[in-house]
Order: structure tokens, then sequence, then C-alpha cells
């Protein structure tokens, strides 16, 4: 009599763990229905196709149907809102970045962000250099690991834009990078990748458009929560970078970011002798300007929430309202009212009436890694 | 978590090895839980393969029941299994979603031939009570031979007091729905969006001179909402067009496309009524820059824009609708500055660089004119085609209306008079004898007696003429005479017939200067 033998055999704990694994199974299977079920709750976060806004993710497809005609989607841009309280009102955010050098600090601070990811999507513009091959390999691991990784770290979608430069500048190094005569071309080819970033990424969903530059590499983590609270249609915080100081034997930080800047009519009277394509740059000895840069006016001791106004720009770490780059405001690659890029977008937002804003004692720094300007600031 | 599982694994195995030990070394003690009966023969294997086997066993058991709860309490820790038959096992959404995109923007840069390339193009048109032009310009996007699944639509439909919406959206479910798959588009986005505009849409206040300014920056507006919630990484090209289009050939993406220029217009008219002239130029704003433009618009506030084909700005440009010859090459192509919005074919790099729609005076101008303005600052082509038209519909102004209702009132009058000769004739017959049949009668005989004489008169001839002939035969030489005198006549005619289209021609030159002049 072989059965009563086995199953005397069997030892009843035996029983038990199969039954448990058995009714874990079955409900196991059932929760992935309902999962299923639950989908359709949320397609208004996802897009209808491969060929939908990126700022979105996508179904897949399924590989043996025919693909089906797309559909017509509505999007009710009256209700896309820009408020002060962001999260609540479920804002889509759209971080953009022109990379050109990868760094690792950058990619765990954007990690850090306390806004909730799904709200987020990444956008990030690399020339084809071999110093921009380099930094497109370095972001595509992080990328996968992070868009593979649990789920809540995971950005509602990463889209990566490659592009020839048209002013190939070779080297990239600092002390080339700001000679006066070099600036013109550089600024004006970074125009013109940030507004392809932009053009191409800023869905009908998003409501604020944050720039990033790829050096940005410390910042408190509710950095968006904190500047959308102000509510005004372009931010800035001030740009420092943390740096040994030889003279204090210790850790110091120092002013980066000059093109934050309030007008000054010594300025605007050389802007009116200037030829029609000439520009006045900041932070060059042989063009005193006079204007009032945000970087002087930090002071630890004031009010960390003080707010100016401002007239030019940086692009460093930016929040801008959708609304403002819908309307028309982009990147000057030219000289307009003889300002280029984020200062001549300040200018073109102002001209459409849309007003930058400044906080000269919120604080974000610049890797440390990159080196220290070379030029002397006139005041 | 792992320690945990192992630890209690490790407990049990002490236990058993403990039990399965007594049980082999003292067959007596079998209280343990796990030991073996001792008092039957049973063939038994090694004890330490047993073990072994045990505890994998137990292991299994033990790891599957956590990784169920695991999985059952912590959805996101599921693995991803791919999209097979597996994925039926994962967490629903995740799996089949994607989120990562990869485009290189070399790839979309626009070329002369795009449907061999599969270039996409983006079709754009800002609408608002449009519902009356809608069936037209549906019959026009059908009728397009670009594939038209690389044809992305966008709309903005904002400020909207009619149908416009739900007939957009139904129209474009039809378009979808056709069983024909190539027939279908590729992206359809409706956006929404009202700006609350207080400029009425009708002829009349749209083409006002003061209104102008206002509305042509909140077109502007809406243009770029409508362009940077649509345009894609995948777009190689983008085309603006207007509803209210009426005619236009159904090949124009690709004529347009195979001049390979960065922007690109055709020339634009209208139709009309046969007693306004037939046919107009409609699109003002396709214009090559003048140096009185220049000079004007260094006079004007920073704030001002100059709108073309008003009096108040004379700018004396060249305009691209006033030099279209019906019969010249298609292919012609002209260097504009400022553009018309009827329907611009551009490259997708153009808007990408940030040429828009400046809804603030660029250089004094706005909106597509603007946008020309900007293209050109940037360093694009743009190109205007002369002599490659597409028609406009025409929508009458109110002077016309009222000057159609005058001729409509002329014509009716008219009618009726006539009407009233013919009432007036046939009362004189029916109440008069006419005497008509008498008079008939009477003519008929004299007609009969005149074809008499006539026959009689050509027999007379013929035989005059044969005796001539007998006598000719005789004498060749006055012959010859005789055939000089009819070329004379000849010559005389044509010369009549030259001097005529002269005439016609003058009388030509004269209509158009009397449009204008009107």
């Amino acid at each position: 009599m072989p059965t009563p033998r086995s199953l005397r055999r069997q030892n009843p704990i035996t029983l038990v763990l199969a039954a448990i694994l058995c009714i874990g199974f079955f409900i196991f299977f059932f929760s992935g229905g309902d999962g299923s079920s639950s989908l359709g709750e949320r397609t208004g976060s996802t897009a209808a196709s491969v060929l939908s806004p990126p700022s979105l993710p996508f179904r897949k497809s399924k590989s043996n149907e025919p693909p089906a005609a797309p559909p017509v989607v509505n999007y009710y841009m009256n209700n896309v809102t820009t408020s002060r309280t962001p999260i609540e009102n479920e804002e889509k955010v759209l971080i953009l970045t022109p990379l050109t050098r990868f760094y690792q600090e950058f990619w765990d601070n954007l990690l850090k962000l306390s806004y909730p990811h799904e709200l987020i999507s990444l956008g990030f513009i690399i020339p084809k250099t071999k110093e921009g091959n380099a930094a497109y390999a370095a972001l595509q691991v992080q990328v996968a690991k992070t868009q593979a990784g649990s789920k809540n770290k995971r950005f509602a979608s990463v889209t990566i834009l490659r592009q020839d430069t048209e002013s190939p500048l070779q080297s990239q190094s600092e002390a080339e990078r700001h000679k006066m005569e070099n600036q013109r071309a550089r600024r004006g080819a970074m125009a013109k990748a940030r507004n392809s970033l932009l053009f191409t990424t800023l869905g009908p969903t998003t409501s604020w458009v944050l720039w990033m530059d790829s050096d940005i590499i410390e910042y408190p983590p509710t950095l968006i929560q904190d500047l959308a609270a102000y509510d005004v249609p372009i931010i800035v915080p001030n740009c420092f970078q943390r740096y040994y100081n030889n003279d204090k034997k210790a850790m110091d930080i120092r002013p980066y970011d000059f093109n934050n800047w309030i007008d000054s009519p010594t300025a605007k009277e050389m802007a009116a002798k200037m030829g029609k394509d000439d520009i006045l740059l900041e932070g060059y000895a042989e063009m005193p300007t006079y204007r009032s840069l945000m970087a002087m006016m930090h002071d630890p001791a004031a009010d960390p929430g003080t707010k100016v106004k401002l007239d030019g720009v940086g692009g460093a770490t930016l929040l801008v309202k959708a609304e403002v780059h819908r309307d028309g405001a982009m990147f000057p690659p030219f000289a307009f009212y003889h300002l280029i890029e984020t200062e001549g977008f300040a200018k073109m937002a102002n001209r459409l009436n849309w007003e930058s804003w400044g906080l000269p004692n919120y604080l974000v720094s610049y890797s440390s890694h990159s080196p220290a300007l070379v030029f002397d600031v006139t005041c | 978590m792992l320690p945990l599982h192992s630890s209690a694994t490790k407990g049990k195995m002490h236990r058993n090895a403990f039990s399965n030990g007594q049980a082999g070394a003292y067959p007596s003690g079998g209280n343990g839980t796990f030991s073996i009966q001792p008092h039957k023969f049973q063939p038994r294997s090694q004890p330490a393969l047993r073990r072994r086997r045990q505890l994998i066993q137990r292991i299994l058991l033990v790891g599957g029941v956590f990784f169920t709860v695991l999985f059952f309490f912590f959805p996101d820790l599921r693995p991803n299994l791919g999209s097979g038959p597996l994925s039926y096992l994962t967490s629903s959404d995740d799996g089949q979603l994607e989120t990562i995109r990869y485009y290189d923007l070399n790839n979309v840069q626009g070329t002369a031939r795009g449907w061999e390339r599969e270039e996409r193009i983006l079709l754009c048109a800002p609408l608002r009570d449009a519902s009356p032009h809608l069936p037209m310009f549906f019959s026009h996007l059908k009728n397009l031979t670009y594939p038209h699944n690389l044809i992305d639509l966008a709309f903005l439909v904002g400020d909207s007091k009619d149908n416009t919406l739900q007939l957009l959206e139904d129209s474009l479910k039809e378009l979808q729905a056709n069983e024909d798959s190539r027939q279908h588009f590729g992206e359809i986005s409706i956006m929404q969006k009202d700006f609350g505009q207080k400029v009425n849409q009708d002829v009349e206040s749209r083409h006002g001179f003061a209104a102008q300014a206002g509305r042509r920056k909140s077109m502007a507006q809406a243009r770029n909402w409508l362009l940077s919630a649509a345009l894609r990484p995948t777009h190689s090209w983008v085309y603006w067009r207007d509803v209210d289009v009426e005619t236009a050939p159904f090949t124009i993406l690709e004529d347009l496309m195979r001049h390979n220029k960065d922007v690109i217009v055709p020339n634009v008219w209208r139709p009309l009524p046969d007693w306004l002239g037939g046919e107009q130029p409609y699109d003002l704003n396709s214009w090559q820059e003048s140096e009185t433009a220049l000079a004007l618009a260094d006079t004007l506030d920073e704030d001002a824009v100059i709108v073309e084909g008003y009096a108040e700005y004379a700018t004396w440009r060249p305009h691209l609708a006033y030099l279209r010859d019906p019969y010249g090459d298609p292919d012609m192509e002209m260097e504009i500055d400022g553009v018309g919005g009827v329907s611009i074919l551009a490259k997708a790099k153009v808007f990408r660089a940030g040429v828009h729609f400046p809804a603030f005076s660029f250089e004094k101008h706005a909106e597509t004119e603007g946008f020309g303005k900007m293209a050109k600052r940037m360093k694009f082509s743009v190109v205007g085609l002369p002599h490659y038209t597409i028609w406009h519909l025409y929508e009458p102004s109110v002077d016309d209306i009222r000057h159609m209702e005058e001729m409509e009132k002329e014509r009716k009058a008219k009618e009726a008079e006539e009407e009233a000769k013919k009432a007036r004739l046939e009362k004189i017959n029916s109440q008069f004898d006419s005497k008509s049949s008498d008079w008939e009668r009477e003519k008929a005989k004299v007609q009969d007696a005149v074809q008499k004489e006539k026959n009689d008169e050509a027999e007379r001839q013929k035989q005059e003429e044969e005796a001539k002939k007998e006598a000719e035969i005789k004498k060749e030489t006055p012959a010859e005479r005789f055939e000089e005198k009819p070329e004379g006549q000849q010559a005389e005619i044509k010369e009549e017939k030259v001097d005529k289209p002269e005439q016609v021609n003058e009388e030509r030159q004269e209509a158009p200067k009397k449009a204008r002049d009107s």
C-alpha cells in the first residue's frame, strides 16, 4: 500500500507550506489581474503612442499586433497650472540639461530631489564630440540603472538628444571658453542647443521647466518646491563654487554665475553705441558695464528668502513657468538688444511682459572640478 | 530579511540533523517530528545525502513562501520579465512602460526628397470658430499625396463659440477609422487653450487697421503655444496651413519641399465675383524689405507693429502676391523677408533653433512677418514662389455684401420690368386681331417673284461666263492681271486684324488700374 505510507511519510509542515504556496500563487495571479484593470485610470500620465510627447512615458506596443491608427488625443491646456503648491496640483516639471560633461554628483543630486519623481521628466542634449560621447555613455549607464530600479526613484521619462554643434570649439577648457571673442560663437551655439532641447521636449502637459547645468552638483532636495513657492515666472538661485581657499586654509565659496544682473545706465549707453550684431558681456575687464551682479549680493546673515528683480539671468539653475516659453521666450542665438542666450532670454521674456527674479541668498553649487574662472571681476 | 531567513533554516537543519542522527543511532527514541518509524524496514539512502535533499527542499519551500509574501505586499519589487508571456507574472504597467528615448537630431534636418527618407511633417493649424471651413479642410487633408502616416496633425482650438471642437474631433476620428490604413495620419493632438481674446474674428474687425497689431500678437501667441506643445524630436518639417484655403494642389507638400529651403511659401490669391474683377492677391504679408520700410521702422515706437496693406504705412515693398504671372514658371523662387501665414513649409530645425512667431514687436513686426524677419536674422533661407498659387476662400466683406444686395435688387427690378413688358405684349396680342398673317402671305408672294427674277439673271450670267471663258482660252495674258486684285484686298484685311488686338490690350491694362484706384 504505497499511498498511505507516502502520506504518512510526508511531514505535516511540508503540507502546510505547500498549501500556503498554492494560495499565495493564486492570490498573486489575481492581484496581477487587478493591477492591469487599474491601468485605465492612469492613462492621463502616459502617452498614446511612441510619437507622443517625450515628456510622457509610452506603452510598448505588442510586436505581433498590426499597428493601429494613432488615436486622437485631447490636451486640456487650460488645466495646466503653475502654482505655489506644485505637488498638490500634480504639476509636471521638465528638467533640461545641456550636457557637456557628466558628473556623478550631478546625477546623485538629481535622484535626491524630493519632488515626486513621477512628475519629473528629464531632457538632455549632448554634442557629438569626443567629450560628448564620453558623457553620453556615462549618462546612459546611470539612466538605465535608475529607470530599471525601484519605482519611486524612477523619473516619468528621460529624453536624450544628440546633435552636431555648429561651431565646435575643440577645447572646452575654461580659459579658452571664457575668451571674449569665443564667447559669442560659443553662447550662440549653446543657445541653439538649449532651444532645440526645449522645443522638442516641452509637452502639452508640462507646467514648469527647470534648467540645470551639468556641473551643478549641490542644492537642497527641495529645490523645485522652494523656487516654485515664490510663484514668479522666472526665478534663479545664486550660483556658487566651493573651493579650497589658500588664504584661509579652509574650504570656501566664491561667486560663479555673473549672468544674473540688474541693468545699469552705463550698460545701456554702451549698448546704444554698439552695432546691430554686437553683444554686451558680463565679467570682462575690457567691458566695464557697472551692472549690479546678483552674485555679489550674497549676504549669509540676511533673510534667505529675499528676492530681487533682475534684467539678465544665467542658465545654471533657472526655474521657468512653461507658459513663458510657450509664449515664445527662447534663448536668442543672435544679438537681441545686444544680449545673447540666457541674458537675451530674460530680455525677450520681459518684452512678453514676464518678469525675472533672483534669490541672492539661496545657494546652489558648481562642481569644484570645473576650474576656476580666469578673469577678474569688474565690480 | 536574509539573515532571518537563513537562520531559520539553520535552526531547522540542526534539529533535523539531531533527530536523524538520533533515529539512526538509537532506533528506540523516535519521538522527533522528522524521525522515521523504526519498526519498519526501509532501504535507506545514505543519511548525508538525504539530509542534504531535505535541506534543499526546505530552503526552496521557505524561499518560495518568502518571495510570494514579499511580492504580494511589495509589487514594486517584482522582477521585470520582459514583454513575452511571462510578463503576466510581473506587475502590470511597469513592464510595458517605456521611459527612455534616444533621438539624433542630425537625422531630422530635412532634405529635398523627404518622402523617400520617411521624414515626418508636423501639420499645424490654429482654429477659432472655424466649423464652416472644416469640411473643406478635411477634403484637402485626405487628398494630400505625401504619405499620411508621416504627417502628424496638431490643432489649437481656443475661444471658439461654435462647435469647432466637436466637429474637428468627429472628423479626425472618422479619418483614423478609415478602412484603408494608408489614409491614417500619424500622431493627432488637439490642444484646447483659451486666451480670452476680445478680438472678433469676422472679416470687418479682422482686417481693420486699428485692431491689427493686437490681433497679430494674439495670433502669434496661439501659434507659439501650438508649436511648442506639438513639436517632437522626430519632426523634419513643419507645415502651417490655414483652414480657409479653398484650392491647393494635392502635391503641395512635395512641391514646396523639393526646393529644399528653410522657409518657403507659395503665392496666395483669392477668387472674386466677376463684378470685382474675377481674382485678387490675398496674402500681402510675403514681401521683400524696402529702404522706405526700414526708414519708417526707425521712426516708430518700440512696440509699434508695421502691418502691410494699409494706407497708414506706405512701405513700397515688392509683394510676392503682385508679382504673379499666371503663365510664369511655378518653380521660380524669390527671396523674401516677411512671410504670410496661410501656407508655410519650414524645416523643423528652424523652429528648433528658436525661430518663432513673435508675440511682441520684433524689428517692428509681429507674427508671421516677424517670423520671416527672425528666420532671416538667424541666417535661414526664406523664399516665396511668385507663380505657384494657392487660392484662399472668398468671404464677402460688408461692402461687398451691400453691393451684392444692390445688384440683386437691380436684377430683380429688371426681371420684374421684363415680365411686365411680356405681359403687356401678350395682352395686346390677345386683345387685338393680328394682321400679320395677311402680311406674310403677301410677303411670300413678293419674295417668290424676286426669287424668280434672280434665277433668270443667274442663268443669263452663266451663259455670259461661258462665252468669256471661251474668249480667255484665246487670250491668256489679261487673266494674270485679273488675279492681282484679290491679293491686295487680303493684305488690307490683315492690317485691320492686327490693329484690333492692340486695342484689346489697352483695355486690359486699364482694367487693373481701375481696380487699384478703387
